[in-house]
């Protein structure tokens, strides 16, 4: 309290020179980066991580963060491939239950602890021991057999063709085992990966500045000689500190692109990672009867108009979408985007032929930041007949909301990743956007089908796409661009596959 | 004086522990469908189970509060549910921004309105005139609308401040003044004109009151009566007008931290409470609750100090 009150005396006693001191501090854009060797990059991202444990480590806009800090085993290029990082091969036995991975034998932590296959091991386990939001991404390894310094054996309970996508991601960030666990683990990474926290200089909520680490095994992942985290929750905080250049790179959004691009700074393109739309979940009709009926849900479909709500509400940064995998997973299929082209004379004949000529009642549910697409389908589904009523869920109880089976229709935002992810988040039984656990022999097929076909995984989740969609589990309506803006004379920067914002080895300096 | 301030500071006491109870029994409303939340929509049910047993959503309510105070009492406020640092030391490091901010914004907001208050209400004509209109301006505008206009004109556009909080670890004081300029502008300017109207009202009171006709009477100079006796009397009317400002901004600056991205305590409340991470809640309140006190007994004391009538009663 002491401090408090001293400095906020300073601040009174020397507010009166603000002007003339701020003229000099407010114009000092680059955060001090210098113009030697790569600079300094310094991204405003969307909250920050909650613990540097990289069993805390999370997805999209949050793994960003981690992998300034660490490795991952396998690295994933920006198009999606699948790169040697920290295992330099990796090969599947026959029947797709053990995964064996060559590793680097010259790589050290930051702490001075050697990379091994005992490392892998503490880390597995770090992560599944340890209730970590994405430890779920290694539940299939049953156990992991360092078979010796370099190599190390995954056993898996069964096939998962997700496992080696998975150890590119969350699942793969490696920490030096003396520290996983630990209390210092919290605040401050101890990685392999490209740079090391300085932690004089990082202060939790405010900024966290990375320097290069010296001898880092792969210098070409290595670009900058300094990168600041910046954390702003609000896009308005985000939106000011890149225009007056105090981030060189940030995530915004449809309704600031125009700012950004105004003043000068570059946009990735085309940069589509989320679909958005509704999940008729209780396809078996148990509390909105009408839903059970195949052609009622089709109606919903052809009900609406994707083409104007892309316009109206998302300023055509997007595109209208009618199938929920994505066009880099492998999975999409070009007519599906075609079958439920809107058409609200076809609607009312389906809800005709099921025996709603009437109409009926529809509860929407959502969590907060949907309200105008949700208005736009309300008015979209009475043209039809049908009554939407709208629910707005709490965001602390939304995930126990809906997986305790009190949401028949969900309007939500989804990530648009790989085949098997996407089908264990909202369509296998056990995913938790299928509260109602909807399941047909049929699709059981498709989806086994999926999980033991490994180079085929991808071609056979077509085929669960196809069967989605013609049963209509889901109404989406568009993918939306991620606008992540740039300052394209400072750095160059390319959009990242399937991931909310680009990974920090996508950012170069501008040549 | 003794007995006055022992019992203004029980009561403050008693109301600390009140809110956190309340606090308290509101935040678990929700109860254990909060651990669902913290483990994320990949995990099974096994896990959210384990995570409940680990916070301790399973034991009963009352238990889990008297917890909490025993740990309180010996200074360990808990660690974040989302796994980071402790509450004390993410509280320590966000406080003194939050202070630096609304300490230096209300005493502005005290000296320009105090004297614009006072010359309307001496002068009166065009000054009490805009003075009343400034009120009605100063009420209407959102606050935040007047910080994102300044952050757009003066940051942005003119780069003359830093559009976003420059403060980090160990940064001068040249950071703090450039990072806290724009806000306290958009506080002053809109509470200044609202206390400048009760501190006129109070003072044209005062100067109706016999006590100011005697001392005319007596020969006294008006400047002298108006320093030494009108103001003195009019003071409790402002301070509490002040002391009321300053403790909604405890929850009003959190648009002002939001918007410049000051790493205070109210954007460090708003994140915790929408995901649910209560240890860092109960912090906050803990913290603003004893802040409340202390500024509610500096002014009793203030008032008491200048007007002894008010000890008795």
């Amino acid at each position: 309290m002491k401090l408090v009150s001293k400095r906020a005396a300073a601040v009174t006693a020397s507010i009166a020179a603000a002007a003339l001191l701020a003229g000099c501090s407010g114009g000092n854009a680059d955060n001090g980066g210098g113009t030697a060797g790569g600079g300094t990059l310094t991204l405003g991202t969307i909250g920050e991580p909650t613990s540097w444990d990289p069993a805390q480590a999370h997805v999209g806009h949050t793994l960003q963060p981690y992998q300034v800090a660490y490795d991952t085993l396998i690295l994933r290029t920006a198009d999606g491939d699948l790169e040697p990082m920290l295992a330099t091969e990796w090969s599947y036995n026959d029947d797709r239950t053990q995964l064996t991975l060559e590793l680097r034998d010259d790589v050290t932590f930051s702490d001075g602890a050697a990379f091994n296959a005992e490392a892998v091991k503490a880390n597995i386990e770090n992560l599944q021991n340890n209730n970590g939001r994405q430890a779920a991404q290694v539940a299939a390894v049953e156990s992991v057999d360092p078979v010796d310094d370099d190599t190390v054996v995954l056993n898996l309970s069964a096939p998962d063709p997700s496992l080696e996508y998975n150890l590119s991601q969350a699942g793969g960030l490696m920490g030096s085992p003396e520290s996983l666990g630990t209390e210092e683990m919290i605040s401050t990474p101890v990685g392999s990966g490209p740079y090391v926290m300085d932690t004089e200089q990082s202060v939790s909520g405010s900024q966290f500045v990375f320097t290069a680490r010296e001898d880092y095994w792969n210098p070409d992942l290595q670009k900058f000689d300094t990168v600041v985290l910046k954390p702003y929750e609000e896009l308005t905080a985000r939106v000011n500190a890149l225009l007056s250049k105090q981030v060189d790179a940030t995530i915004l959004d449809a309704s600031t692109a125009e700012q950004a691009d105004g003043a000068g700074f570059a946009t990735l393109e085309d940069y589509r990672v989320d679909w958005q739309g509704l999940l008729l979940l209780d396809r078996e009709g148990t509390q909105v009867p009408a839903l059970g009926d195949v052609r009622v849900r089709q109606a919903i479909n052809y009900a609406i108009d994707r083409d104007t709500m892309l316009e109206s509400i998302l300023r055509g940064y997007g595109e209208p979408t009618q199938q929920v995998f994505g066009p880099d997973s492998g999975a999409s299929v070009d007519e599906l985007d075609s079958r439920y082209d809107y058409d609200p004379e076809k609607a009312k004949e389906l809800l005709a032929e099921a025996g709603y000529a009437d109409g009926f009642d529809l509860p929407i549910s959502a969590g907060p930041g949907f309200e105008t697409a949700l208005a736009a389908l309300t008015q979209q589904f009475a043209d039809v007949g049908i009554r939407v009523q709208v629910t707005t869920l709490n965001v602390q109880t939304f995930l126990d909301d809906l997986s305790s089976g009190k949401v028949p229709v969900l309007y939500q935002n989804l990530f648009q990743g790989e085949p098997w992810v996407a089908i264990n988040q909202i369509i296998s039984t056990d995913a938790i956007y299928n509260p109602f656990d909807s399941a047909t022999p049929e699709l059981d097929e498709l989806i086994a089908a999926v999980q033991t076909g490994g180079d085929e995984s991808a071609e056979n989740a077509k085929a669960v796409n196809e069967y989605i969609s013609e049963n209509a589990w889901f109404a989406p309506v568009y993918r939306i661009d991620q606008v992540y803006s740039y300052d394209s004379e400072k750095i160059s920067v390319e959009k990242q596959i399937q991931q909310a914002v680009p990974s920090i080895y996508n950012f170069a300096p501008a040549s | 004086m003794i007995t006055y301030t022992l019992k203004r500071i029980a009561s403050g006491l008693v109301l600390l522990v009140a809110i956190c109870a309340a606090a308290y029994a509101l935040l678990f409303v929700n109860g254990s469908s909060i651990a669902r939340n913290i483990v994320g929509d990949q995990a099974t049910e096994a896990q959210v189970a384990a995570k409940e047993v680990e916070l301790g959503l399973d034991q009963p309510l009352p238990v889990r509060f008297l917890d909490w105070v025993a740990s309180a009492l010996s200074g360990d406020l808990g660690r974040s549910w989302f796994g980071t640092i402790t509450v004390s030391d993410s509280l320590t490091t966000r406080l003194p921004v939050t202070l630096a901010l609304i300490g230096v914004a209300m005493l502005f907001v005290t000296i320009f309105a105090t004297t614009i208050g006072t010359l309307a209400a001496v002068k009166r004509g065009w000054i009490d005139r805009a003075v009343q209109v400034g009120a009605v301006i100063g009420d209407a505008i959102p606050g935040f609308v007047l910080a994102v206009v300044l952050a757009t004109v003066f940051a942005v556009q003119l780069g003359w401040f830093p559009a976003v909080s420059s403060i980090g670890p160990g940064s001068g004081i040249d950071a703090w003044i450039a990072s806290l300029t724009l806000p306290v502008i958009a506080i002053v300017l809109n509470y200044v004109t609202a206390s400048a109207q009760q501190i006129r009202s109070a003072v044209i009171q005062q100067r109706d009151r016999d006590f100011v006709r005697t001392l005319r009477s007596r020969g006294l100079g008006e400047g002298e009566i108006l320093l030494k006796h009108v103001l003195r009397a009019a003071a409790p009317a402002g301070l509490t007008v002040l002391s009321l400002q300053f403790v909604g901004l405890l929850g009003g600056a959190v648009i002002l931290e939001r918007i410049f991205a000051l790493p205070g305590i109210g954007q460090l409340a708003v994140t915790s409470t929408v995901s649910g991470d209560i240890p860092i809640v109960m912090g906050v309140v803990l913290y603003t609750v004893v802040i409340v006190v202390i500024v509610n007994l500096a002014v009793d004391l203030i008032n008491g100090w200048l007007n002894p009538k008010v000890r008795v009663s």
